[in-house]
């Protein structure tokens, strides 16, 4: 029977004593183990000792212990155990098999967290402070029980503290208590496997000032082995900078207008803005860390490699696939036609590429429509032209009837005519002349207005031409009673210009000249103007006709102008002709000038250029 | 006096040119389309052929290269009269061949004298 004594031994011992059956289930937990490791007496009953205060990767080493022990019947040895929630702590444990029926194992725990950490501190103190105030990384050193055992000056003031005030604090302390719980697991499965690495890669970490407010860290670990056991050496870097331009760029990246989707050399998305969400209609969460091919159509994704290969052998600013048609990929299935630029992006993770895509959906419409109006608008001027060519050609089919009968009538092929018939006759035979006129004028301005005039450059003689043309009109003048002249230029050279044209606006000159001149005479001379380098053929048609006043001058070459419309009558005309030799000097480079005083008469120049 | 093969399907500018020539003194023979006018030219000679362009079943340009397919025979100077009088078309024509053009309306009162000269000239260049 235990004597009191014993029993307050038992229960009493500010040590915790636990006893054990041989195989390590817990048979006795006394009140010191239930304050020491938070496990009541009921849940710790019946438990195995190590699975519940060992951390996974420390059973193992206890197990041996244990079995060591039970051999030579005691052991004492400092081990690392962890309580109810996990915190670690170190701890000094007697071990003793006791003989019996059945024989037990009695365990003492005693707590030296506080003692080991000041044997670490002494340690890493003398061995690394130096070496760690030189760095320029707030550097922590903390022990597998998660007590800062080193803080170097850079640490301090980036969390507030004053000097020495962190040494033998939790870590804990500085990390946000959100943070705390999934810290502690991290840390013992970083003990299991350490190793130089950053820490939480892609997760976004905080540290925990003094006074309570929070900032950015990039952390890096590195274990190192001591005599006294392994600490972990923690290099913490404020990015407050950083994410404040990374803010800012997420800023610009959102205040595009464009979709933008920012890829790494091995083509996954890195970033994202809210128009690339919308236009692919996939979430952020969703496309980070995704392959750019899921945005590319599957008929695409072989080629897309390939390109963006391209784009870091030489990456400047330029478009994407220049002459190709490029699709993108909705999170539906369907596939609408995008343009996308591509820049090249420094990181301090390397280059990535930026591409701003465009969905040109609505361009794609805008130039289909274009394109079509386009070939409708061809067929329309084909259309044009073949009428022009059949209305010329029906037009004078009835004519040549008209004009050639009246003329065999005339020419008394058919018999002798009366003076009334003769008459009669010759009216029919003028008006049909001035329609024909009228035709040949009309097709004249619709070519050259739909442009289908066709310009045949070739060498003129310009005097040559003059001459045939007054020879023509020369009845003309004689029948009115007037004097008509030709002044030759002496010996120039042919002039290259388009023969119908020239003589069509040198008869309409010459015509109207003789038209409008009651009395007096026409001269129609050709010369030579040098103006510099330019030399120039002028023909010029001077008549003593009525002459033109000078407001009337402005209006000359317009269509359907007869000046005098009094004088409409008497002068008979299609009111084309000057305005269609005016477009007819102008397709062969030239132009034609009027000069006229009332009553004294007009003189029209055509100059063309040599 | 000469023998003229008139091939016109517009029948009254066909009895037309028939007037003219016939009037003028010359024995003219009258063709619908390119068709009749190929029967007409093997049947018999002529001295001059005037031919439209524009002609159902076969027309001016087609007449033309049917003659001239036909090596034995001496060939006529061909003269078109076509009312297709755009600019062009005469370079067009003379270039397929033919000796001559008179565009549509024609000229009655120099009509004839202006297809004797298409004949004379031939007979210049042949002497």
């Amino acid at each position: 029977m235990a004597t009191d004594y014993e029993r307050l031994i038992l229960n009493e011992n500010p040590d915790a004593v636990v006893i054990t059956t041989t195989s390590g289930e817990i048979v006795h937990w006394s009140p010191a183990a239930v304050a020491m490791f938070g496990y009541s007496r009921e849940l710790a009953s019946g438990q195995r000792l190590q699975e519940l205060i060992a951390p996974a990767d420390l059973r193992e080493a206890a197990g041996q212990r244990l079995a060591a022990a039970l051999d030579t019947g005691a052991a004492t040895y400092e081990a690392v155990h962890w309580r109810q929630g996990g915190s670690l702590f170190n701890l000094d444990v007697s071990v003793r098999r006791i003989a019996g029926e059945p024989p037990v194992v009695l365990w003492a725990f005693k707590d030296v967290t506080d003692l080991k950490l000041l044997r670490d501190v002494k340690f890493v103190e003398g061995k690394y402070l130096v070496l760690l105030e030189s760095t320029p990384d707030a550097t922590l050193m903390v022990n597998p029980a998660g007590r800062i055992v080193l803080a170097n000056g850079q640490a301090e003031r980036l969390f507030g503290y004053l000097p020495g005030e962190l040494r033998g604090q939790s870590v804990d302390t500085l990390l946000p208590s959100r943070f705390g719980k999934a810290h502690v697991g991290h840390r013992a499965n970083y003990f299991a496997h350490p190793r130089t690495r950053s820490m939480g890669a892609g997760l976004e970490l905080y540290g925990l000032r003094k006074d309570g407010t929070e900032f950015p860290v990039e952390i890096s670990l590195s274990p190192l082995a001591t005599d006294e056991g392994t600490v972990v050496m923690s290099a913490v870097r404020d990015i407050s900078g950083r994410k404040k331009a990374e803010q800012k760029f997420r800023g610009l990246l959102e205040s595009a207008p464009d979709a933008m989707v920012i890829v790494d050399r091995t083509g996954v998305i890195v970033l994202v803005n809210s128009q690339a969400e919308r236009l692919f209609g996939h979430s952020k969460e969703y496309l980070l860390g995704k392959s750019v091919d899921v945005l590319v159509p599957d008929r695409l994704r072989a080629r897309h490699p390939a390109l963006r290969t391209g784009f870091f052998a030489d990456p400047r600013p330029r478009a994407m696939g220049e002459g190709q048609e490029l699709f993108g990929l909705r999170s539906d299935g369907t596939e609408f036609p995008v343009e996308i630029s591509l820049s090249p992006l420094e990181t301090e993770d390397g280059v990535l590429v930026s591409s701003a895509i465009r969905d040109i959906t609505d361009r794609r419409v805008i130039e289909r429509a274009l394109h079509e109006k386009n070939l409708e608008l061809q067929s329309a001027a084909a259309a044009k032209d073949r009428f022009l060519a059949t209305m010329s050609h029906e037009l004078r089919t009835p004519m040549n009837a008209i004009i050639g009968y009246t003329g065999t009538l005339m020419m008394r092929l058919a018999g002798p005519l009366t003076p009334d018939q003769a008459r009669q006759l010759g009216i029919i035979q003028s008006s049909a002349k001035h329609l024909l006129s009228l035709i040949n004028d009309l097709l004249d301005l619709a070519k050259i207005e739909s442009d289908k005039r066709e310009v045949m450059m070739e060498d003129v003689d310009v005097d040559a031409v003059i001459e045939e043309v007054t020879t023509s009109l020369r009845p003309l003048a004689d029948k009115k009673g007037i004097r008509f002249r030709l002044e030759k230029s002496a010996d120039l050279p042919p002039l290259r210009t388009d023969r119908r044209a020239f003589s069509q606006i040198v008869i309409n000159l010459v015509g109207n000249a003789i038209k409008f001149t009651e009395s007096g005479e026409v001269v129609v001379k050709a010369r030579r103007d040098v103006v510099g380098q330019n030399a120039s053929r002028i023909v010029s048609v001077k008549d003593t006709g009525c002459g033109i006043s000078p407001e009337n001058l402005q209006r000359l070459f317009q269509a359907f102008t007869q000046l005098d419309s009094s004088s409409t009558r008497r002068h008979e005309g299609t009111g084309l002709g000057l305005y269609l030799s005016q477009k007819l000097a102008a397709l062969i480079g030239g132009r034609l000038t009027c000069d006229s005083s009332v009553g004294v008469g007009s003189t029209f120049e055509l100059s063309l250029p040599e | 006096m000469a023998r003229v093969l008139v091939v016109e399907d517009h029948e009254v500018n066909l009895e037309l040119m028939r007037y003219l020539l016939t009037s003028f003194g010359h024995d003219v023979v009258t063709a619908p389309d390119g068709e009749v006018a190929v029967r007409a030219f093997d049947r018999e000679p002529f001295d001059l052929i005037v031919c439209d362009v524009h002609m159902p079943k076969m027309d001016g340009l087609q007449f033309l290269a049917a003659i001239r397919s036909r090596a034995q025979i001496a060939i006529p100077p061909v003269v078109a009269v076509t009312a297709s009088a755009m600019v062009g078309d005469r370079e067009q024509l003379l270039k397929a061949g033919f000796n001559g053009y008179v565009s549509k309306p024609i000229e009655p009162t120099t009509f004839v004298q202006q297809l004797e000269a298409f004949m004379n000239e031939r007979r210049t260049a042949e002497q």
